[in-house]
């Protein structure tokens, strides 16, 4: 069978020792970074990005992506014992995480997250396995119009989600894509708003711009304000981990449900992790028996999510590898960490690069195991960690992203690029505007660009033809209304504000 | 918040402007079989332009207490103080080297954050200055910039 044959490839390339020894790095630091405030799964792979440059894409993506499964377990570490989520997909998980813990059941707490997440994340492993060959078989048929309308789709998705009001969400994508057109016109050769400068002919790199946004900027916000919480002395023995059989009767179903809801959230370009939690958790207290409960310690409201994040990050992948277009912030970084590595991602990367699709399919089996031996096993090592005072971790992260923004290229322009987007996105972080559609936009940028000009030269309709042919016209009608439909909605709210006031 | 977006609004409706118009200035709209260099920057200043005015719109119009987003008094000494701090050693890099720059860099920074005892602020400098030159300068070949001591 076809299917066996690849799936026995990707594990030959996964089970070498240096994979091997990869994904658990992705795994133990991946876990670290979530449980830290202020870094979260996008500046985690923004910061490990220029580590994979030496290595060969296979295992570069290897640990990128055993990072960001590991992320979506390392904040609920936090969420559950000092209620201050790591990173944004855990925020629910303080609800009735802290709650449990408050009650002396922080071990269940993290027990049964830990068994969600694995539980999740081989399911999304499963379905990442049967829906991408066939999504990517799909998508060949699409020409530059589908293309183009499928990454309008995505951008203006991405705004819909994040940010605080419409308008700053639309303002941080637009700014993405006027990012995206300076450097060299791929058709007529104009080096576009480049005035001069060498470095900025050949365009501004999307790795210094990540590196700023979500490295630099979410420690500058860190650091206006001391942290230092106390860690509860809990024992995180197997035994206190283990829920007990009332625990499991109450999650198993949200656990399965959160799987579900989690993988197709994933999917859907723009829509990540973070708005899975949402998702979930409000599904459970919809279907539980007790909804009085919420908040007060109810283990569904924790295994749920959890399971969600887990099953989204998965799915996120999907719609990265199979179309190029990615699903969130993080995959969105990981799209350009493979350009740079020179794939294209997209239908052909099936055909193309079969060791490479495998070769991650199968090592994100091996890597969730791996969490779910560390999650139980080694949780006390990671509290400790936690004990790293803010004073000594902000300095080294900075480093960090200096060096990473160097590495690029070996230029200390790049370096300032990245400090001036450090400021740029602390500020945006301030006022509520959209690092991630920012990024998304200025990686997708000239890829749309390209594929709008071409859907033109092909056209004798002008615009037209994004409504002329069946996909196209679906994606596209999708995308406007995405655009639409919130700011009428912000438009009615602001006349009946104004209406009441008067 | 409001007076924040203000400004926001008018230098983002500047450069919109200018973006536009520096694309029809400069590079063709419409190219002998398409949309040329000038096409979609042209739309994308138009409509961040739209925008732009909104948020202003937004600003002028509303009447609330204005919201402080800059931090004040020990938390804008202490963001100051890391940017500050950041940009000094970019700045520098080309002089003090990677290696003498990061220790140095996490030296300032624990002892004016926290007071980190001076053992735990040595130890930790001379670790992450070491593991960095390992990773990048060793196995990853990067050539990182040198001090003009020679290292």
């Amino acid at each position: 069978m076809d299917f066996l044959s690849n799936l026995g490839l990707g594990f030959s390339v996964a089970l070498t020792p240096f994979n091997l020894l990869m994904a658990f790095a992705g795994v133990v630091i991946g876990i670290l970074i979530g449980a830290l405030p202020g870094v979260g799964p996008p500046s985690g792979v923004a910061l490990l990005l220029p580590l994979t440059f030496g290595m060969n894409p296979t295992s570069g993506i290897i640990m990128l992506a055993a990072l960001y499964a590991g992320t979506m377990y390392g904040g609920t570490i936090t969420s559950v014992l000092i209620n201050t989520p790591g990173e944004s997909a855990s925020v629910v998980t303080c609800l009735d995480g802290y709650q449990m813990a408050l009650q002396g059941r922080a071990g269940p707490a993290l027990g049964i997250a830990a068994i969600g997440s694995f539980i999740a994340g081989t399911f999304g492993v499963v379905l990442l396995m049967l829906v991408s060959p066939a999504l990517a078989r799909w998508s060949l048929a699409f020409g530059p119009p589908e293309t183009f309308a499928l990454m309008l789709l995505g951008l203006t998705t991405v705004t819909l989600l994040t940010g605080d009001a419409p308008v700053k969400g639309y303002i941080s994508m637009l700014f993405g894509l006027m990012l995206a057109m300076v450097g060299f016109d791929i058709i007529s050769g104009d080096a576009r708003y480049a005035f001069g400068i060498p470095e900025m002919m050949d365009g501004i790199d999307f790795l210094p711009v990540a590196i700023g946004l979500f490295g630099l900027g979410e420690v500058l916000a860190g650091a206006e304000a001391p942290k230092g919480q106390a860690i509860p002395d809990v024992r995180y023995g197997l035994r206190q981990l283990l829920p007990d059989a009332k625990d499991w009767v109450r999650s198993r179903w949200a656990i399965a449900r959160g799987t579900l809801l989690g993988f197709f959230v994933g999917v859907l370009p723009g829509a990540g992790p973070t708005i899975a939690t949402f998702l979930s958790y409000a599904l459970e207290k919809k279907v539980s028996r007790h909804p009085h409960e919420f908040g007060h310690g109810a283990i569904e409201g924790v295994a749920g999510p959890e399971s969600a994040n887990n099953a989204a990050a998965t799915g996120a992948m999907v719609p990265m590898l199979t179309l190029g277009i990615p699903g969130s912030a993080t995959t969105a970084i990981m799209l350009g960490g493979l350009m740079m590595w020179g794939l294209r991602p997209g239908p052909l990367l099936f055909e193309k690069n079969p060791d490479f699709v495998w070769g991650l399919i199968a090592s994100q089996y091996i890597a969730n195991v791996m969490l779910l031996v560390l999650s139980t096993a080694a949780i006390p090592l990671f509290v400790r960690a936690l004990r790293v005072p803010y004073a000594c971790l902000m300095p080294i992260i900075i480093i960090f992203c200096i060096t990473g923004a160097y590495s690029l290229k070996n230029s200390v322009w790049d370096v300032g690029q990245m400090l001036v987007f450090g400021v740029l996105g602390y500020a945006m972080k301030k006022l509520g505007y959209s690092p991630a559609a920012l990024t998304l936009a200025l990686v997708l940028g000239p890829l749309a660009e390209r594929a709008l000009r071409q859907s033109l030269i092909i056209s004798d309709i002008g615009l037209g033809i994004f409504f002329m042919r069946p996909i196209a016209a679906v994606l596209t009608v999708a995308a406007l209304a995405a655009v639409g439909v919130p700011m009428v909605r912000a438009m009615q709210a602001a006349a009946r504000r104004r209406g009441a006031a008067s | 918040m409001r007076r924040a977006d203000a400004i926001a609004g008018a230098a983002l409706f500047a450069l919109a402007v200018a973006f536009s118009a520096g694309a029809l200035k400069h590079y063709s709209y419409w190219g002998e079989n398409g949309p040329g260099p000038a096409f979609l920057p042209f739309w994308l200043g138009l409509v961040m332009a739209l925008l732009a005015a909104l948020l202003l719109a937004g600003a002028w119009r509303s009447r609330g207490p204005e919201e402080a987003w800059l931090p004040r008094g020990e938390g804008l000494k202490r963001l100051a103080g890391v940017l500050g701090a950041t940009i000094a050693l970019v700045a520098l890099l080309n002089v003090i080297g990677m290696v003498l720059g990061t220790a140095l860099f996490l030296i300032v920074l624990m002892r004016f954050l926290d007071r980190t005892p001076w053992p735990l602020t040595l130890t930790l400098a001379a670790a992450v200055a070491g593991i960095n030159f390992l990773v990048f300068t060793r196995w990853l070949g990067v050539p990182m910039p040198l001090s003009v001591f020679g290292f």
